[in-house]
């Protein structure tokens, strides 16, 4: 199953690799991870995706609520989140795919932010599932390089 | 004042009579504060930094207090990091002070610079690098309420040398308080999951208590104790849970485990609720805690959350300091009637044979263990080191109201003599005994040093099988006794080496010599070290 993290941590440093030392050691998956300032400037906030069976999901909001540099965890809930991931992909085209290309963006949102005579430079903001589906099709045209964000997630309630 | 100065007034705040330690040039102006300040704390100079840790850890085990150690940076530090890594393991409250190279030179790899924090990152319960002067007091005083709270646990601060010369702005006020808004141990336990757990145990007709190390880390062991009286609620504890309740207590079921008694497991296997007190369920005390959880219902009661449910699933949770919660289970509403399950846990501890032959050859470790135990004092220190020596004195040691000291957690070699230190000057008057096996006792032998300096009255039995005996009955049992690298053979000379150190010496080769001679051992009023004399074919299971 997925677990999805919001964590609010004390903004000072160590704490990032405190956290992420956490999940190699103790071997759990990071998926994604998405750090931020929050309003405060002394808070940050942390998006962790991980997926794991119950207890491992468990053990984890455990185990990143005992680091006293961690204020809060909250586990949220993938249906009842606001969830988004920016992308940054570098796809190739040629004459006879070029429409195509563009009419794909079209349909999925994306912003085609860069045009050279062989790539495009794309950005797509998104759900992360729309984004695994936009570099699907992407996929055919070339893909040169892809950047992902990582997920930041808020829940609704 | 400065930094260095400030550090002592933070100790003085604290508490802290006695630090253990080794200088070094990066914590040298920190020295010259204890200098300055030797009529109040007193240093004690070990001989290398890991026995700082472990003395600190003795200490801090006996006097109920945190345990200070303070070592110099690179080498010193890392020296002290298995030490942090025991008491980690085994929950022991403990501030580690580590000097730093200057601030100015910090990430450059300069003459003895190591990144402690890095390096103790899962060691540590929190670590500090002290960047500003004036964080001192507010650094120290969090330093000791996080190791000495919740889930206890050793604390590092590591501090760089320019900081400890740079003058603080103000005076210096101890903070009273403490608000660390990621940090807020839970001792009450929650009130709805006390009733389920008062319910549970009203309907369990054969309940049994499983302690550990944290009841007598929590203090907790009278409330326990009586919680078990008057109900009375048979109890089996793990290694580091010996002596919540002396051994012959009609209620008391043994140690369970791999190296524990069988009818303390036969109790855990046939009882219909388990309810498991500040342990942690690792492998050495529940093997197979799958099939635990399908034959019987569990309430697990720890102040670390995440204990509940890491090895063992799905329980009846309850967070909270054992003290706490046993001083309101004494007066819960509970009726539950076990005459029939202690006659049947009677049963099992009369039938259960112990199938163990020990040689014939020189002293029975068995009978050393049980003799040595029965002669010391009522409320005597029994410090066990790793090993063979270690199962066997968890196995035979017959507990009075004393305490027994060792690490069940990380099982560090060389832990018992640093550690019987750290107790000694807690307990000054208190009996203490050391017991190691040859190898552990070459791991800290370094350590008569200290003892002889400081004119410490301390009692060090050797158990000596010429082998690093554990490891050799592993070679044994899985191996087919290709014993490889774990010859010891004859050395040291221990006659010669007590001599060295001014230490009494004392030895026993064989079973009808032994009274007489622990006799001696223990009546000598001179630091004494004793070599009892086993056969290496004896074996722990």
């Amino acid at each position: 199953m997925k677990g999805i993290f919001s964590v609010l941590v004390e903004n000072k440093d160590g704490v990032l690799s405190a956290v992420s030392g956490l999940f190699a050691r103790r071997g759990y998956n990071i998926d994604s991870l998405a750090v931020g300032e929050t309003d405060k400037h002394d808070v940050s906030s942390m998006t962790i995706v991980s997926t794991g069976d119950e207890r491992t999901i468990d053990q984890i909001e455990k185990q990143l609520n005992k680091k006293p540099d961690i204020i809060k965890v909250r586990r949220l809930e993938e249906a009842k989140v606001v969830a988004l991931e920016m992308m940054l992909i570098k796809v190739s085209y040629s004459t006879t795919n070029r429409a195509p290309l563009i009419e794909l963006c079209s349909v999925m949102g994306a912003k085609i932010m860069h045009v050279s005579p062989k790539y495009m430079i794309i950005e797509l903001e998104k759900d992360p599932e729309s984004l695994d589906e936009f570099v699907m099709l992407c996929k055919p045209f070339g893909i040169l390089e892809l950047q992902r964000t990582g997920t930041i997630a808020m829940a609704k309630k | 004042m400065n930094g260095a100065e400030a550090m002592v007034r933070c100790l003085l705040e604290e508490g802290v009579t006695t630090i253990f330690g080794i200088p070094g040039v990066a914590i040298a102006p920190f020295y010259e504060a204890l200098y300055q300040n030797q009529d109040k704390i007193r240093h004690v100079l070990v001989r290398q930094e890991q026995a700082a840790g472990h003395a600190a850890s003795g200490f801090a085990r006996i006097s109920g207090r945190p345990g200070v150690c303070v070592t110099s940076s690179g080498p010193g530090a890392t020296n002290l990091i298995t030490a942090l890594a025991t008491a980690y393991a085994d929950s022991i409250p403990m501030v580690a002070i580590t000097g730093q190279v200057a601030s100015t030179l910090l990430g450059r790899d300069v003459f003895q610079e190591a990144d402690m924090r890095g390096a103790t990152e899962s060691f540590v319960k929190y670590s500090y690098l002290v960047k500003n002067v004036n964080d001192i007091p507010r650094i120290f005083r969090e330093a000791f309420y996080i190791a000495d709270t919740g889930r206890k646990g050793p604390v590092l601060i590591d501090i760089p040398c320019d900081i400890q010369k740079m003058s603080l702005k103000r005076d210096l006020v101890y903070p009273d308080e403490v608000d660390i808004r990621g940090y807020k141990p839970n001792t009450k336990g929650n009130r709805q999951q006390m009733e389920k757990v008062i319910a549970a145990i009203n309907k369990a007709e054969k309940p049994l208590i499983c302690v550990g190390g944290g009841v007598l880390l929590g203090q907790a062991q009278a409330e326990v104790r009586g919680f078990c009286e008057k109900f009375r609620i048979p109890l089996v504890s793990t290694m580091m849970g010996i002596g919540v309740m002396p051994k012959k207590h009609p209620l008391n079921f043994g140690m369970l485990g791999n190296n524990g008694k069988p009818y303390a497991n036969t109790a855990v296997s046939n009882s219909d609720l388990l309810i498991i007190v500040g342990a942690r369920v690792a492998d050495r005390a529940v093997p197979k805690p799958d099939e635990l959880e399908r034959k019987v219902s569990i309430i697990h009661i720890d102040i670390d959350s995440a204990e509940i449910g890491k090895n063992l699933g799905p329980t009846l949770p309850l967070v909270g300091d054992a003290k706490e919660i046993f001083a309101n289970l004494q007066n819960a509403d509970i009726r539950v009637d076990t005459s029939a399950w202690l006659a049947e846990l009677e049963e099992f501890k009369k039938n259960t044979v112990d199938h163990r032959v020990f040689s014939d050859r020189l002293v029975n470790p068995k009978y050393f263990v049980r003799t040595l135990s029965e002669k010391m004092d009522e409320d005597g220190i029994y410090v066990a080191d790793v090993g063979q020596n270690q199962l066997w004195s968890a196995d035979n040691y017959v507990m009075k109201e004393g305490r027994f000291l060792t690490t069940g957690g990380m099982g560090t070699m060389g832990y018992s003599i640093p550690a019987s230190i750290g107790a000694r000057f807690a307990a000054p008057e208190r009996q203490i005994v050391t017991v190691c096996g040859d190898g552990a006792f070459q791991m800290s032998m370094y350590e008569l040093g200290t003892i002889a300096v400081c004119r410490l009255m301390m009692k060090i039995i050797v158990v000596k099988n010429r082998y690093l005996g554990l490891v050799r009955e592993h070679q044994e049992k899985v191996y087919d006794g290709h014993y490889f690298g774990t010859q010891l053979e004859d050395y040291p000379k221990y006659r010669e080496l007590a001599a060295a150190y001014d230490m009494s010496f004392f030895e026993a080769w064989n079973n009808e010599e032994l009274p007489e001679a622990l006799d001696a051992f223990l009546a000598s009023d001179h630091a004494s070290l004793m070599v009892v004399n086993v056969d290496s074919a004896n074996n722990t299971k």
